[in-house]
């Protein structure tokens, strides 16, 4: 469990980047953490794994306290982190590097490395790739890799700082599908985005506004409660076709299955 | 202006990026350049502004070649504005005011013109003057990357070069960002070449779309042509229809009739299909 209580930040006195923030994420959530730029979003991230520490307040994983320097240890080998540009995570000339210099820095025995690395590289579908030049692959597959050398390390919670945001369609449809799998596997997910219609298979929602929490709740109420373009963003297109078809399914169900099961049941009436 | 790229191609080591690349880019319009990552998007943009060796073919500048030495690039490089994927590519001064200072000061503006033309850009792209005195790095990455294309747009360029300038940008930010372009493009008869895997985007602002597969140009189209008439050629190439051009194709299916479509912008098909999915509504609702 992942506590925030009464949190504050700042990078120079005077500018709050983080104000009073109180929030818990359970076990095995899947949380979107959503704002308009600049309103906290990644320093809310970074103080989770301890990349940034509160000025005030206290952030904990479990008993382990983010501003106890002998317990950062312990966090960031629990939360993983995964940046939004693939190329500020990969530092290694082959990808089997990559995943083992993480398990090298927490001094996992020998022995286990190499079999950590397949299985942290199958999870990701890139066991293939064990001897490529990170710098050679996609960034769909860079970002895969990524994935790999934080899951190696066994996390119980992986951050997804805006992780699809610079990849194609098909790459951002490979990293969601493994975040939705390691979901499925038990691992607590907390996903940064701007992509709404990702937003929507969260399980709960976290609106930031000027460094401070604004909603704390479920995808369907966030965009029937709260007015998204005040803080720049935007109803994703399922749920606007939704509205405007005046469809009678869930909001949830997929638009174009919903919208041919409207058309037949008219045709049959 | 008119810049002609005629059988060019790319070669990085052994491999080659671009093969035969056939394409004019008038001045006044807004292209957009799509394609599956390694379609060789991002290398086409750098031979137009001059920063990639041409392997083969020419590259011409008002029917004139441009050379493929450096006079060659200095002659087609104070034209084209260009902002790169990634602004950390870009930024490298100790403040935004600095960094957004810097070309005009090289051609030796005075304090009170970089000033005046700091002020009236820094709302247009969406940043306030309270980050003027930040290091640019310190920002998130949507204000660096709202930076690098202020920075950019500080010469007025005749053509800008915008590659991927909204990844990572919030939705309504986005929309304004891409807004402004267009209308700055508009009213000053500008050239935007956006590199862009946002087809939605793409389909709303483009005159004419390159698509690029593996390194070759399979067209170049107005929106209309590629989206609706061969969106066949989008899937060959490993892209997916923007959501508003798959309701449409959804509505026809549905309703076995053909809807005419002149504009592939989202409000434009809404408003073509919403009578239709209404009348069904009514007649057996």
């Amino acid at each position: 469990m992942l506590t925030f209580n009464q949190v504050h930040f700042y990078y120079k006195k005077g500018h709050s980047i983080i104000e009073d923030m109180s929030f818990t994420v359970h076990p095995g959530e899947f949380v979107a953490i959503v704002g308009a730029n600049g309103c906290g979003k990644s320093t809310i991230a970074k103080l989770m794994n301890g990349l940034a520490l509160p000025k005030q307040g206290t952030v904990k994983w479990n008993a382990l306290d983010t501003s106890n320097q002998s317990e950062l240890a312990d966090i960031r080998r629990q939360i993983g982190y995964i940046f939004q540009n693939p190329e500020d995570q990969l530092i290694t000339t082959t990808v089997r590097d990559e995943v083992l210099f993480g398990l090298e820095n927490i001094a996992v025995p020998r022995t286990e490395m190499d079999q950590r690395v397949l299985e942290a590289l199958q999870a990701v579908q890139m066991e293939s790739y064990i001897d490529a030049e990170p710098h050679q692959l996609s960034g769909g597959q860079k970002q895969r890799v990524a994935i790999a050398a934080i899951l190696a390390m066994r996390p119980h919670m992986i951050i997804f700082d805006e992780a699809t945001s610079m990849l194609d369609p098909q790459g951002r449809e490979q990293v969601l599908h493994i975040m939705h799998t390691l979901h499925q596997q038990g691992i607590t997910i907390v996903h940064i985005s701007h992509h709404m219609d990702e937003v929507l298979t969260a399980e709960r929602v976290l609106l930031i506004d000027q460094g401070r929490l604004i909603f704390d709740g479920s995808p369907h109420s966030f965009f029937t409660d709260i007015a998204v373009a005040d803080y720049q963003l935007q109803v994703p297109f399922a749920v606007r076709i939704h509205h405007q078809l005046q469809l009678a399914a869930p909001v949830a169900t997929d638009w174009k299955e919903a919208i041919r099961r409207q058309w037949s049941i008219n045709s049959n009436r | 202006m008119v810049y002609q790229l005629q059988q060019v191609s790319v070669r990085y080591q052994d491999h080659d990026v671009l093969q035969d690349i056939y394409c004019t880019i008038e001045a006044g319009k807004w292209i957009s350049v799509i394609g599956q990552t390694g379609a060789g998007k991002s290398t086409l943009v750098q031979v137009l502004k001059g920063l990639v060796d041409v392997r083969k073919g020419e590259y011409l500048f008002n029917n004139q070649t441009v050379a493929k030495d450096a006079k060659g690039q200095i002659q087609v490089r104070p034209e084209i504005g260009y902002v790169f994927q990634y602004p950390e590519h870009q930024l490298f001064e100790t403040t935004v005011a600095k960094e957004l200072a810097f070309a005009p000061k090289q051609q030796r503006w005075t304090a009170s013109e970089i000033k005046q033309r700091i002020e009236d850009i820094l709302p247009q792209v969406g940043l306030s003057e309270d980050i003027l005195e930040l290091v640019p790095f310190q920002l998130s990455g949507g204000q660096k990357r709202r930076v690098a294309l202020a920075s950019v747009l500080m010469m007025n360029p005749q053509v800008l070069i915008v590659d991927e300038p909204i990844a990572g940008l919030d939705p309504v930010g986005r929309t304004a960002l891409l807004q402004y372009l267009h209308q700055w493009q508009q009213q000053e008869n500008r050239t935007v070449i956006l590199v862009s895997h946002h087809l939605d985007d793409v389909a709303q602002y483009s005159d004419e779309v390159l698509l690029l597969h593996q390194g070759r140009l399979i067209g170049q189209y107005d929106p209309v042509t590629l989206f609706i008439e061969q969106s066949h050629l989008l899937e060959q190439s490993g892209l997916v229809l923007p959501e508003s051009i798959q309701l449409l194709k959804l509505i026809e299916q549905c309703s076995g009739q053909k809807i005419e479509i002149d504009s592939c912008r989202e409000h434009d098909i809404l408003a073509k299909i919403l009578p239709i999915w209404h009348r069904k509504e009514q007649t057996f609702g």
